[in-house]
């Protein structure tokens, strides 16, 4: 080890210069005039060689040492004027036998009696360049892990509730600006009807902490309405109290919507199938039902002698007869709803078709005494298939009156409702009613018939629901037995 | 002529008029029972057998409709475990039913007091058939 400087004793110099190759470094010195090169002890220690056990050379160091990509790098550092206050620079040298490290290296200039003077220490810093590698890696691994999930997170601390929101909320919130926004303020982002549910989550897990998983619908920024995941995760302190909420948010409309639609075309294969299964229990019960008492009454024909059972029995095949030419009838009545479904819809006025069937069982009415009441002025008319809106408010008026309360008037009242984008339709009555925990899901069945009167036949209200179905409304009842029934049906 | 054994009492509930008609005069042409009960329902029956005054009257075979309104046969047949206990008679049901649904089938498979489950309409051989073992049941 040598310095060109003239300031120390030699005995002093000796003493540094064995610090200096006990510390984990290695100190080099060029001469751009003589162009000698100089490395101490730890210089070659630290690469892993024993001191001068390779040729301590320029040709040495940038063809062997030093990674080819680096050499522009040492080679700026050393023609860089302002040298002096240069940063060091950081290049990968060959070490004897775990390949190539990661250096640090400072860079000196000095000018002497013997000319300039270049010289640097060298320490390893493999392992944090490794580390930071990694970590830079890791950001950009998490970063793109965060993007691909449109996911952020956030953080409410519950002695301030104060709300802190990563960058990838902004991006969620479709905000420009990453302006502090307090919970109130985040939860107004969400559509008025989840507002209440997020903020009793939060309110849970501050006070009871309960974390929270729900899909909301959120409103960004720039008016976009899309689905979102909450989540939120309370985390406590020695006392159980919590101290921090921690959670994300993410982005899941696209999966949200996709499943919702999944939803809706399972429900209406559901509904397809139902009806299809009732079909199929209707040819298999009902028609079987009259073929075999068709072929019992021909063969008990065969069977007696007597005139007056064969008189008997003919009059029952003659009724069940006619009872096979009604089924068939509903049957082709049921094929009818599927194939008028195309047929097109025109504006019709619930007020002119309600007042025509009116007339048309006006002696239904009269014979009943029925009083019938309407209000069609919050939405009085629809584009609806004429045929179909005829048939239930005439199966719904002729239901009524079957099944009024015999102790009383029957009152019938009808009206029309609009809210959001749907047309409901409203039919109450004051007659015997229904008891739906036991008939519950059978009520608009087929065949289904729950009370002693000789006039049913269990079709009006499977045909109602089916024409109401088919153009994609629903139907639904409320009944309390002797008091009433209402229907209320969402007709768009 | 061999005695004629202890007068078999039937009772039929099925709400199809025409087809208790057909089963009263075909189990009285072939001679297998004079003495029918036809209920329209499940509701009628139960009030029949819980009534005390027809304890001496009590039917020794049911034949059992499924789909009837008020009271199906399901519903029957769940009052009469109820009650079957305290009826002092042994009755026979035969579930007589047009279904051909498997479902149903199985359902009346699982009560052990359904002695079968008959198709409607009925095969005569088979009834001759129940009718012969339930006069063998009343003799021992």
């Amino acid at each position: 080890m040598s310095f060109s400087e003239d300031r120390f004793s030699d005995d002093s110099r000796l003493h540094l210069a064995q610090i200096i190759d006990n510390i984990n470094a290695g100190i080099w010195e060029y001469n751009i005039n003589t162009r000698v090169i100089k490395w101490s002890a730890g210089f070659y220690s630290i690469l892993g060689y024993e001191a001068n056990e390779i040729e301590c050379s320029n040709h040495i160091f940038f063809d062997h040492l030093l990674y080819h990509q680096d050499k522009a790098v040492f080679l700026n550092a050393l023609n860089d004027q302002s040298a002096n206050s240069a940063k060091p620079i950081q290049i990968r040298l060959l070490t004897k036998s775990s390949g190539y490290h990661w250096f640090e290296s400072t860079i000196k200039k000095q000018y002497d009696k013997n000319g300039q003077i270049i010289y640097g220490s060298i320490i390893n810093i493999n392992q944090y360049k490794q580390a930071e590698l990694k970590a830079t890696r890791n950001d950009q691994h998490y970063g793109d892990t965060i993007r691909i999930a449109k996911l952020g997170s956030w953080e409410i601390d519950a002695a301030t509730l104060n709300l802190t929101l990563s960058k990838q909320i902004y991006d969620i919130f479709e905000l420009q600006t990453e302006i502090k926004l307090s919970i109130e303020e985040g939860v107004s982002f969400f559509e008025p009807p989840y507002r209440s549910v997020i903020q009793n989550a939060i309110n849970n897990a501050l006070e009871f902490c309960q974390p929270y998983d729900l899909e909301l619908l959120f409103r960004t920024a720039k008016n976009h309405v899309i689905w979102v995941r909450a989540k939120g995760v309370p985390i406590i302190n020695e006392y159980g109290k919590c101290v921090t909420i921690r959670g994300i948010l993410q982005d899941i409309d696209s999966n949200k919507r996709k499943g919702l639609s999944l939803e809706s075309s399972l429900n209406l294969l559901t509904d397809q199938n139902r009806r299809l299964q009732n079909f199929a229990y209707i040819v298999s019960h009902n028609l079987r039902s009259h073929t075999g008492n068709l072929q019992f009454m021909v063969n008990l024909y065969e069977e007696t002698e007597l005139a007056e059972d064969r008189t008997e029995i003919f009059s029952h095949i003659k009724s069940i007869s006619s009872s096979l030419n009604a089924t068939i009838e509903h049957l082709n009545e049921i094929v009818k709803i599927q194939t008028e479904i195309t047929n097109e819809r025109s504006i019709i006025s619930f007020e002119a078709i309600f007042n025509n069937i009116q007339l048309a069982i006006k002696s239904n009415i009269e014979a009943f005494n029925a009083r019938i009441e309407y209000d069609f002025s919050q939405c009085p008319q629809i584009s609806y298939i004429p045929a179909y809106m005829e048939s239930i408010l005439q199966n719904l008026l002729t239901n009524a009156l079957k099944y009024s309360h015999p102790d009383r008037q029957p009152h019938i009242i009808c009206h029309t409702m609009k809210e959001r984008n749907h047309i409901y339709l409203i039919f109450e009555d004051n007659g015997i009613g229904i008891d739906l925990e036991r008939y519950g899901d059978k009520v608009f069945g087929m065949y289904k018939t729950f009370h002693q009167n000789p006039d049913a036949k269990g079709i009006g209200l499977f045909i109602t629901r089916n024409q109401i179905e088919a153009l994609g409304g629903t139907i639904k009842i409320e009944s309390t037995v002797n008091i009433g029934t209402k229907f209320t049906i969402k007709l768009v | 002529m061999i005695i004629a054994a202890p007068s078999v009492n039937t009772c039929i509930i099925d709400n199809n008029q025409i087809y208790a008609y057909g089963l009263k005069k075909l189990l009285s042409i072939k001679d297998l029972c004079k003495q029918v009960t036809h209920f329209n329902n499940g509701s009628e029956a139960i009030a029949h057998l819980k009534d005390p005054g027809n304890t001496q009257n009590l039917p020794d075979i049911i034949f059992l409709d499924i789909i009837m309104p008020i009271m199906d046969g399901w519903e029957f047949m769940k009052e009469f475990e109820e009650i079957k206990s305290q009826l002092g008679k042994k009755i026979s049901v035969y579930i007589l039913s047009s279904s051909i649904d498997l479902h149903d089938i199985d359902r009346a498979k699982n009560i052990p007091s359904i002695s079968d489950y008959i198709f409607k309409p009925v095969d005569v051989k088979q009834l001759q058939e129940i009718f012969k073992n339930l006069q063998g049941i009343a003799r021992q």
